[in-house]
């Protein structure tokens, strides 16, 4: 999967979703490894190929990458020794890898590949040990994660694990209670949260943080017990929908800041968890993320005008699903653009955390 | 990264690789295990490897700030200056951590990178000396407020030190009381552009203060009075009423008006015709919140 960016521009008219033209132009990324730009990219590849896959579920062509190769190239990026997963094959291995590489594999119905031996002959499965390296990360003494054996913590890590050992079905192999207790040192006097305590909020680190509340099963007590923080931290995020100029309807990540499609995702799911999406103009960030695709080749930027990425068409597309299921549910259909409902905690297809937690 | 080879010929083969890509992180952690070599070999002293290694970094910083594996790299580097070095020598090296961040941060003054740096840096300070600096990082959001009055990091970093600073100042009552009012004042003077949303959010921070139910902790004024709260709610709305007369389209005069009188009602009485008139008037400026603006029209029985 490449990351390189174009060769389009983002600017297409706000009114209708390309929808065929991104299925093309994602599974055209796989064609790309001509380009200088495809190896400087690397360190992104396995995060690539979630962004890709997730975007063709959400676009209704979840078949449209060979779930073979998806499930090869996963594991070619696997290192048996910590049990992580890397960007790509022989780099080192990662928290933010290890999640989109377990997120991939429960995505493609192939997460049976991890209940394999670790190693021929031993007794430990590949599950059990991918679930160690993310347990391994925590610190016992304040309850974050790092992400990987030589970087800060941030509750960044702290969500990917908990997304990923739920998804494996190993959520006992951490400390739950004290990972919550660490999110609300993190917590500030506008409702938000950041990296570690003493950070200023970010819309990014507000979803993560709100999302592994969600997972660790408190977000709903909360919300019932405490509508004042939920009003306080809905307005600041609402307060992200720019109002005025060229971005009119975008979404910044903090205050004076510029508009950026991929905030449709961090702000956008965050109101979706605190029940509160119909407080920013839903139909606006729709024309906003809709004027930033390109029409004749497909792909989305991060503004109109800019060059396409797959991170940024990923963002729109499950931006874009956000608004027209929260829309659905709030009875304010808009004209329906078809797309899957995407989960809001996991970024991953309803369809397929619904069933996961019927059999789980 | 297989069958490592350990030299500073690989260093530099290394150098040239991050300087073309800083994200490739595989060869960040490389280069870790290549310094970590090298700090065991005879010959090359630690703090001169360490030293060269921070200002190869230096140029990337400047040209990727918001790289997140080079600001880790360097926090690892400064990490191996507690286990390499004496103290002494540690702590200069942390301390020219201070001088850097402050130079990124002039550059961009909103970079959270550089902000949690620079909390990381203090704090990795303080306790090499057992000295606190909260009183010198209070005096630089200070400094960096009065260039920018919009600069919300700098006004997020202030929030966190009033607590610690008023603590270990032992500050009496009446210090607590004068500091607030002079933070009220430094946001009196920011909302000379009452269009700065990042004052007001500091502003809602400060009258966090008067509410009862917020945790003692934080709290600025611990010794208030109903009375108190009262004069300085009244204070801040004629102050909020006065920008009203410069600025009729302003929502966030609107705004923390209404939020004021749903969070205070206890203490100011405000006419409902006059609620009700702040409540029409943010809806037809900022219809862009419309259903927010309904669901505090529900809260306040409007």
């Amino acid at each position: 999967m490449s990351l390189a960016s174009g060769p389009g521009l983002g600017g297409s008219s706000p009114d209708m979703l390309w929808a065929d033209k991104h299925v093309e132009y994602i599974v055209s990324l796989d064609k790309r490894d001509d380009e200088y730009e495809y190896w400087l990219t690397e360190h992104l590849r396995l995060n690539g190929v979630f962004w890709g896959l997730h975007a063709l579920h959400i676009l209704g062509h979840p078949t449209a990458l060979p779930r073979d190769d998806l499930i090869r190239f996963t594991m070619s990026c696997w290192d048996a020794s910590s049990g992580g997963f890397g960007a790509a094959p022989d780099h080192d291995p990662h928290m933010l890898y290890t999640c989109s590489a377990v997120q991939i594999l429960v995505m493609v119905d192939g997460v049976s590949v991890l209940d394999e031996p670790a190693e021929p002959g031993s007794s430990e499965t590949k599950r059990m040990r991918v679930a160690h390296f993310i347990s391994s990360l925590q610190d016992r003494e304040t309850g974050t994660f790092h992400g990987d054996k030589y970087g800060e913590p941030d509750t960044r890590f702290l969500y990917n694990a908990l997304n990923s050992l739920s998804l494996l079905g190993k959520l006992n192999l951490v400390d739950v209670p004290l990972a919550v207790k660490y999110i609300d040192s993190c917590s500030n006097a506008d409702g938000g949260y950041g990296t570690v305590p003493g950070a200023e909020s970010h819309s990014g680190q507000i979803f993560v943080c709100l999302a592994a509340l969600s997972i660790a099963g408190v977000l709903d007590q909360r919300l019932k017990d405490d509508s004042k923080w939920a009003d306080r931290l809905g307005g600041w995020l609402s307060e992200r929908q720019i109002s005025t100029g060229k971005g009119y309807g975008g979404l910044n990540g903090r205050p004076e800041k510029e508009e950026d499609v991929c905030y449709a995702w961090w702000v956008g799911t965050s109101l979706v968890m605190l029940q509160r999406s119909h407080w920013i103009d839903r139909p606006a960030l729709r024309k906003f993320i809709l004027s930033c695709q390109d029409g004749e080749h497909g792909g989305i930027s991060d503004r109109p005008g800019h060059a396409v990425d797959v991170f940024h068409t990923h963002f729109g597309i499950v931006g874009l699903s956000l608004l027209e299921w929260s829309e659905n549910k709030d009875g304010e259909a808009s004209e329906p653009l078809g797309l899957e409902e995407v989960d809001p905690v996991y970024c991953m297809p309803r369809s397929i955390t619904k069933a996961l937690s019927r059999t789980g | 990264m297989r069958a490592p080879e350990f030299s500073s010929n690989t260093l530099n083969a290394i150098s040239k690789l991050l300087a073309k890509n800083p994200e490739y992180y595989t060869i960040w952690n490389y280069r870790r295990r290549v310094l970590q070599a090298l700090f065991n070999r005879e010959g090359a002293p630690p703090a001169n490897l360490i030293a060269s290694d921070l200002q190869f970094l230096v140029p990337l910083m400047v040209q990727y700030p918001k790289c997140y594996w080079i600001w880790n790299y360097r926090m690892w580097l400064l990490d191996q200056v507690k286990t390499h070095l004496e103290l002494d020598q540690a702590v200069q090296f942390w301390k020219e951590e201070v001088g850097l961040v402050g130079k990124m941060l002039t550059r961009d003054e909103r970079n959270f990178h550089g902000w949690d740096y620079r909390r990381h840096v203090i704090l990795q300070l303080e306790e090499l000396q057992q000295v606190s600096m909260v009183e010198s990082e209070f005096e630089y959001t200070t400094k960096m407020i009065r260039k920018a009055l919009q600069n919300f990091s700098a006004l997020h970093y202030r929030s966190k030190l009033i607590p610690r600073l008023l603590s270990e100042r032992n500050a009496s009552n009446t210090d607590r009381r004068k500091l607030f009012d002079q933070e009220l004042d430094m946001m009196q003077e920011a909302l000379i552009d009452p269009f700065n949303q990042s004052a007001w959010f500091y502003h809602q921070y400060l009258m966090s203060t008067l509410d009862c139910a917020y945790p003692a902790a934080d709290l600025i004024i611990t010794d208030l009075l109903d009375s108190d709260r009262q004069r300085y709610l009244e204070q801040e709305i004629e102050r909020i009423k006065e920008i009203l007369e410069d600025y009729d389209d302003c929502k966030w005069i609107y705004q923390s008006l209404l939020q004021y009188h749903a969070d205070f009602a206890a203490y100011v009485s405000t006419p409902k015709d006059e609620v009700g008139q702040w409540l029409s008037e943010l809806q037809r400026l900022d219809p862009m919140r419309s259903k927010r603006w309904a669901h505090v029209q529900t809260i306040l029985k409007l």
